[in-house]
């Protein structure tokens, strides 16, 4: 009978071997996509049973917190509507957005830093909970950007820089959404596409500069020595003919004869058309590179809400690889040509101007302390391109200035401080042109730099942009 | 000398047992308090009370064994601690009784009077079976538990051992003519047609249970044993073919009449179906499986409760604990289990092997087979390897008929094997 029960064990083996087969099939094959299945909340509930860090503003207001409920965290935002593309969302149903979901792992509590700590409280046995992030945003001038695009009833951007550091000091999109009420209003907010409430109009939306775009063709002139400030023009016909095509100024009127100073200050596009004609498309995209476009900004919050700057062709970015019309280098060099740019980048443009030609890498998050209130991690300003030298630097600001003074940003005159800026407009089918505003304050000694996108503007003068930009640059010095 | 290697055995078990009990307690400190370390306490006690009492009464037996049961009963209590406490100390005092139990039959000694009973014992093993169809109540579409007062039975547990005796009896005393060929059915040779009664009344038995109690796992698992003690009698392939071709005939029937084991099937063939429904219990198993990965999230670690304490997986403590244990312990420990119930069918085949009397070599062969086919039912079930149908892991889901019935095995197998040794000394 032995032999029977031999073979009975050979089929046990085998069945044994089979049920270990399958569990290294499952533990190890389909690891992954079991974790990744939908209908598996593991990584959400887990998640939602740790505490959050908190996001704080720069005065520790708080911005997104927590709630308990049977044991498991959900994330409110006391913040309401003043922040919600910065700090995006975390949900349970909707996934992450913003610094929540690209620090997702040190709100948690899993980053690295964050961990060594977390081991050791386990043993003490003390609850997990993730770390803080305290932003650089001011909240006063966070409240004044949204209110002030708010109360023109436009939509648009504003993102305020400080200077000396590349410090986000204020970052808004018009029209906002209170977070803490995603799961009631999502139909509402994903409805209305031109509104898009959830789209961060700061880093994601990419538009054409318009004139704000000579503060690179007049570095790109001063720098490479081809041109003076007191470079000397005549502008007889308020308009001019390039290659057979004509380049027009606003209304076409004619600015007789001026200096490059003066062309910057009144943004006289004819005499631009010709800097650019004879800079050339090389060094129009060399400078554009130097400030930063082509690249992402590296800015904290996820790389695909951070939209990168620069020459557009059919939805993609097109480099100086394809050689372009002299025409269309022209019109390059007054901002139009599918030239696409982020309001971000268009601050860090200023602010690099500000900072005698060093453009900082800008940054949302000032310090990360662990639940100890242990500071873990702590900004460190860097210079991320130096596309200017300071003397350059100083020339832009003083047509920067003069713009100001007695050119087309002549609405951000104050007594209180001298500002420095470039406006711009730009024709958008369809609607109201774009308004831009890119600049900084107080000249002598910038602090804060500021670009301000109004979409829809009333008239092609793009002057509603100006005193809005103003107040919030007031604000931000305390005036 | 057979006892002082038991011993040896045990130092990694209560090692390990202690490593568990500690780790439990250490990560739901906040949730439970600290008697989990006096179960592990106990446990040890307990164990090396038995290995004492063997010393006395079968001083011979397999060294084995009994480390192996501590160890997954151990693993089990644990997690059944993790799951629910109060589970845990229901499980302990089921453990109590099975060691009780245990302790009584290894001072009865001499298992083979058992064979003068044997019809006895199937009678009541057939009576239990009815019973429960008639009387018992319904748990998720299956009829497998008798009802006392608060207390619930599952006499399959208990049924399932009387009868392995009983067929240890009776083929023994039949298992000549059983294997004399009489006859040709379409070529396969066939014993006479009046010894093929048992096959047809167990196959008619099996298939009653299949249809009556609802449960697949259980039909299974008495044919299954059935097939093997047949084999091992006879030493006739003819038995398993034909009987498995039976047992296929009746799992189609039963597929096409019986609609809780239409869906079982269907669910095992495509669980992402209805992943929120009828299929959420496999989903979630397959989940908590995957999660534990390589080396497992560790004791107390998984995703195993929601915050109110119920399970997630519906039947956790029972059905699905090596699921339980798969997400904590990882391919580790969960293959280290599945080892262990390789050693535990390897000792038990082994006792088979060296046994020198048809009696003892069959009722080793179908306790093993027995215990083989189960664990392989439950955790091919939960593993989605076939279709899931509720049955306990022996030893380590939460139940106390099962944990009771498999001491009751355990404690026939050591006998068994303490004989051996005597017959092997005498000659």
């Amino acid at each position: 009978m032995n032999k029977p029960i031999r073979r009975l064990f050979i089929v046990t083996v085998l069945m044994f071997a089979s049920l270990a087969g399958m569990l290294g099939y499952h533990q190890v094959v389909q690891a992954q996509r079991l974790a990744e299945n939908p209908y598996n909340t593991r990584k959400v509930f887990a998640q939602m049973r740790i505490e959050r860090g908190l996001i704080l503003m720069r005065d520790k207001s708080e911005l997104s917190a927590n709630r308990l409920e049977d044991d498991l965290y959900y994330r409110t935002y006391p913040g309401g509507d003043l922040a919600p593309h910065v700090t995006g969302y975390s949900d349970v149903t909707y996934g992450q957005t913003g610094l929540e979901r690209s620090r997702n792992d040190y709100l948690t509590g899993t980053a690295d830093e964050v961990e060594l700590f977390t081991i050791l409280d386990t043993i003490l046995g003390r609850e997990k909970r993730g770390a803080d992030l305290r932003l650089t945003l001011v909240p006063e001038v966070q409240r004044e950007a949204l209110d002030q695009l708010r109360s023109i009833g436009k939509n648009g951007a504003v993102v305020v820089l400080e200077v000396k550091t590349g410090a986000v000091v204020a970052m808004v999109s018009s029209p906002s959404y209170d977070p803490n009420l995603l799961e009631a209003n999502w139909e509402q907010l994903n409805a209305d596409p031109v509104a898009a409430p959830l789209f961060n109009r700061a880093t994601q939306e990419i538009a054409t500069p318009g004139s704000s775009f000579k503060l690179i063709t007049t570095a790109a002139a001063l720098e490479t020595g081809a041109f003076k400030p007191d470079s000397k023009f005549d502008d007889t016909k308020g308009s001019i003919d390039i290659y057979g095509n004509t380049i027009n100024n606003y209304r076409t009127l004619p600015f007789g004869k001026h200096d490059l100073a003066d062309a910057f200050a009144q943004s006289i596009n004819t005499t631009y058309a010709q800097v650019g004609d004879e800079l050339g498309q090389e060094t129009l995209f060399e400078y554009m590179k130097r400030f930063g476009l082509y690249e992402r900004p590296p800015l904290e919050l996820p790389e695909d809400e951070v939209a990168v700057s620069g020459r557009y062709e059919a939805g993609k970015l097109a480099g100086p690889e394809k050689q372009l019309d002299p025409v269309q280098v022209a019109w390059m060099a007054i901002g139009q040509e599918n030239l696409q740019v982020t309001p971000l980048q268009m601050a860090m443009i200023a602010q690099a101007i500000g900072n005698g030609g060093e453009m900082m890498a800008p940054y949302l998050i000032d310090t990360i302390s662990d639940y100890h209130g242990t500071i873990i991690r702590q900004a460190d300003p860097k210079v991320w391109k130096t596309p200017i030298d300071s003397s350059t630097a100083a020339e832009l600001t003083e047509m920067m200035i003069m713009t100001v003074e007695e050119g087309t940003g002549s609405k951000a005159q104050t007594s209180k401080t001298q500002i420095a800026a470039k406006t711009g407009t730009a024709e958008v089918e369809g609607r109201g042109p774009n308004a831009w505003f890119v600049g900084f304050a107080p000249a002598e000694d910038p602090k804060y730099a500021i670009a301000v996108l109004v979409e829809d503007a009333p008239d092609e003068s793009g002057a509603i942009a100006v005193p809005l930009a103003r107040d919030v640059l007031l604000a931000a010095l305390g005036l | 000398m057979q006892r002082n290697r038991e011993l040896v055995n045990f130092i990694p078990v209560v090692i390990l047992m202690v490593i568990g009990f500690i780790s439990v307690y250490a990560t739901r400190s906040s949730q439970i308090d600290a008697s989990s370390l006096s179960y592990g306490l106990l446990f040890v006690g307990l164990y090396l009370l038995m290995h004492v009492l063997l010393r006395f009464t079968a001083p011979d037996a397999d060294p084995y064994l009994l480390p192996i049961t501590a160890l997954l009963s151990a693993m089990g209590i644990m997690m059944i601690y993790r799951i629910n406490p109060d589970q845990a100390a229901a499980q302990t005092t089921w453990l109590l009784v099975g060691l009780g139990l245990f302790a009584g039959i290894l001072l009865l000694r001499d298992y083979r009077k058992l064979d003068d009973y044997i019809y006895l014992l199937g009678i009541l093993g057939v009576a239990a079976l009815v019973a429960t169809i008639v009387f018992g109540t319904e748990v998720n579409g299956a009829r497998l538990w008798l009802r006392f007062g608060d207390m619930q039975i599952q006499p399959g547990e208990f049924a399932k051992i009387l009868v392995t005796i009983f067929l240890a009896g009776y083929l023994n005393s039949h298992r000549e003519l059983l294997a004399t060929t009489t006859w040709h059915f379409f070529g396969i040779p066939m014993p006479a047609a009046k010894y093929l009664g048992p096959l047809v009344t167990m196959w008619g038995l099996s298939f009653a249970l299949l249809l009556l109690m609802n449960d697949l796992g259980t039909s299974m698992l008495f044919f299954g044993i059935f097939l093997a003690m047949t084999y091992v009698a006879t030493n006739r392939a003819t038995y398993p073919i034909i009987g498995g071709i039976l047992f296929l005939v009746g799992a189609v029937l039963a597929y096409s009449v019986k609609a809780t084991v239409h869906t079982r099937v269907d669910i095992w063939l495509n669980p992402w179906d209805d992943p929120m429904g009828k299929g959420y219990q496999i989903a979630q198993s397959l989940f908590a499986i995957g999660d534990g990965g390589l080396f497992g999230t560790g004791l107390g670690k998984g995703y195993l409760l929601l915050g109110s304490g119920e399970t997630i997986i519906p039947a956790l403590e029972t059905d699905f604990i090596f699921s339980a244990i798969a997400e904590e312990l990882g391919l580790v420990g969960a293959l280290a289990m599945i080892i262990l119930f390789l050693l535990f069918c390897y000792r038990g085949f082994k006792i088979a092997v060296d046994s020198d009397d048809g009696f003892s070599k069959l009722l080793a062969a179908g306790i093993a087979s027995g215990f083989a086919l189960q664990t392989f039912i439950i955790l091919g079930g939960v593993m989605k390897l076939i279709p899931l149908t509720g049955i306990t892991l022996p030893f380590v889901s939460y139940g106390g008929s099962s944990l009771v019935a498999n001491f009751v095995a355990l404690a026939l197998l050591l006998l068994i094997s303490n004989r051996n040794a005597a017959a092997r000394r005498a000659s």
